[in-house]
């Protein structure tokens, strides 16, 4: 009995070691010598690093850019819009994309996100600390 | 085109450009206004906000085509005083709220504006909203004082309306530059749960179903039911919520949602409007900042008006039309904001990503207003 709970002993330390090892670097594959392990994650730094930056600046998008620079685009004008019929007649279509924008309701109001579905728990979970019942930080108190 | 100072295309954010186009002095001209419609031209509602405009202000030259298509507008000095004006009922009062809010403090005279039309629907933020909202947030920037009030006088719902409220405003010459960085936590929720024309127990069901869902998150939640009779009721019946959130620094989030108008699409469970409504609450609250999502455009339009120097806003996720109104005053003021994206720390559960806004404020100087 004794010598089965050290053995699962060892295994948990085994297992806990590779989680260790496992988190540090993602991309470690299993199954392999925890020595070789240990000091793997030196390797390809600089190539993480600027993986890690190059993913940071496209979850981060440019929002002046955004914002301030594609309003140029929106002054062409796309008129051109054409079949004649019997050389005479043009064929009036209300246009879809710059017009409807240009002559939609003058409203405020920013509709929901329907992606979220507010009466899941992990979704309510997300804004707990927005309320006076909720965690506060280091420093700050109640009172 | 520089005799005709700004032109812009399409009748969308047609308010935005004729209430910048009067604080900057800019004549504009919107052209193509729904031009490729059955019904071109300019609607009723438009008329109305533009017959307003001209009553709050003095010496402004419009001038519309036949058609109603193409809308020449060169400003006037704002006056104000004391005026009155029956709103279209095809959009509520707070289409025409919303634009003088941000005119009022730049009269000559305080304004007092009476507004008859439809005080709630679910296109515009409602007059409720507004009074719980945008009112405080003019206060943060020195708008404050005994004079600044809406009250709610008659209520009128979509589509017959027979509603009035009315607004008054100080008039400022410089408007305070503020730093509002940090909302803090949600202290308490409270709202109002009106009816007209219906059973007052209409209100009664949406209260408890809202509460139902708030009361996860703060036990400090009190809804007011607000059930008006008789000539104050309007001409339609109808019920509705609003919600506003208040947090420790003063910072409020606020959600509606009213009734279908009578004959016009499916009719609505108080139960669900209730639920709903309190989803759109913590939608919000999850959007985050210090100014809630409908009066983004307001407060960085007083950031942009403030005296010379630095004005710090943080907001949610901007919206589409305050995305349009950024480069409105870009193209009024010159002004462009320093945008810069927020994440939330990982272990942090305050919802979404927020933005903060940075500006240098032109220093607009009042001068209509009288020396006294």
């Amino acid at each position: 009995c004794s010598e089965e709970d050290s053995d699962e002993e060892e295994e948990d330390d085994e297992a806990a070691v590779k989680e260790e090892i496992d988190s540090e670097e993602e991309e470690e594959e299993e199954g392999e010598e925890e020595d070789a392990g240990a000091l793997r994650w030196k390797q390809d730094l600089q190539q993480k690093a600027s993986a890690a930056f190059l993913r940071q600046q496209e979850s981060a998008p440019n929002l002046r850019k955004l914002v301030y620079g594609s309003a140029a685009g929106a002054g062409d004008s796309d008129e051109e819009e054409g079949e004649e019929l019997g050389g005479l007649f043009r064929v009036s279509r209300p246009q879809k994309s710059k017009r409807f924008t240009a002559n939609s309701v003058d409203c405020s109001r920013f509709a929901a996100d329907s992606a979220h579905n507010w009466d899941l728990e992990e979704m309510m979970n997300s804004i707990r600390d927005c309320f006076v019942t909720g965690k506060w930080e280091e420093g700050q108190d109640a009172a | 085109m520089a005799s005709h100072g700004l032109v812009y295309d399409g009748c969308n954010f047609f308010r935005q450009r004729l209430v910048l186009s009067t604080l900057s002095g800019k004549r504009v001209k919107i052209k193509n206004v729904r031009s490729r419609e059955e019904d071109p031209g300019l609607r009723d509602f438009e008329a109305s906000f533009i017959r307003l405009l001209d009553k709050v202000t003095n010496g402004s030259r419009i001038e519309i085509n036949q058609t109603g298509t193409v809308l020449f507008y060169q400003p006037g000095l704002l006056y104000g005083g004391s005026v009155e004006h029956d709103c279209s009922t095809q959009r509520s009062i707070g289409y025409y709220l919303e634009a003088l809010l941000m005119l009022a403090p730049f009269m000559k005279t305080s304004l007092k504006a009476t507004l008859r039309g439809v005080t709630n629907d679910s296109t515009d933020p409602t007059v409720d909203l507004l009074k719980t909202t945008a009112l405080p947030l003019m206060k943060k920037f020195g708008i404050d004082g005994e004079g600044i009030d809406l009250k709610v006088v008659k209520r009128g719902m979509a589509p017959g309306g027979g509603g009035e409220v009315v607004f008054t405003c100080p008039v400022r010459r410089t408007i305070r530059p503020v730093q509002l960085t940090d909302p803090g936590k949600i202290k308490r929720i409270r709202g109002v749960a009106y009816s007209v024309r219906v059973s007052p127990q209409m209100a009664n069901r949406i209260v408890d179903s809202a509460r139902a869902v708030l009361n996860q998150f703060l036990p400090d939640i009190y809804i007011y039911t607000d059930h008006m009779k008789g000539a104050n009721s309007g001409k339609s019946p109808g019920f509705g919520l609003t919600l506003v959130a208040e947090t420790l620094n003063g910072s409020f989030f606020s959600a509606e949602m009213s009734s279908t108008p009578q004959g016009q699409g499916d009719p609505v469970l108080p139960e669900d409007l209730g639920r709903n409504c309190a989803k759109l609450l913590l939608e919000e609250v999850h959007r985050g900042g210090c100014v809630d999502s409908s009066n983004q455009s307001l407060a960085l339009l007083l950031m942009t008006l403030g005296q010379q120097d630095v004005s710090k806003v943080l907001l949610g996720p901007l919206s589409p039309y305050t995305i349009e109104f950024l480069r409105h005053i870009r193209d009024f003021f010159q002004i462009m904001f320093k945008i810069e994206v927020q994440k939330p720390l990982e272990d942090e559960r305050k919802g979404g990503d927020k933005v903060l806004m940075t500006c240098v404020g032109v220093g607009y100087s009042n001068l209509n207003k009288t020396l006294k």
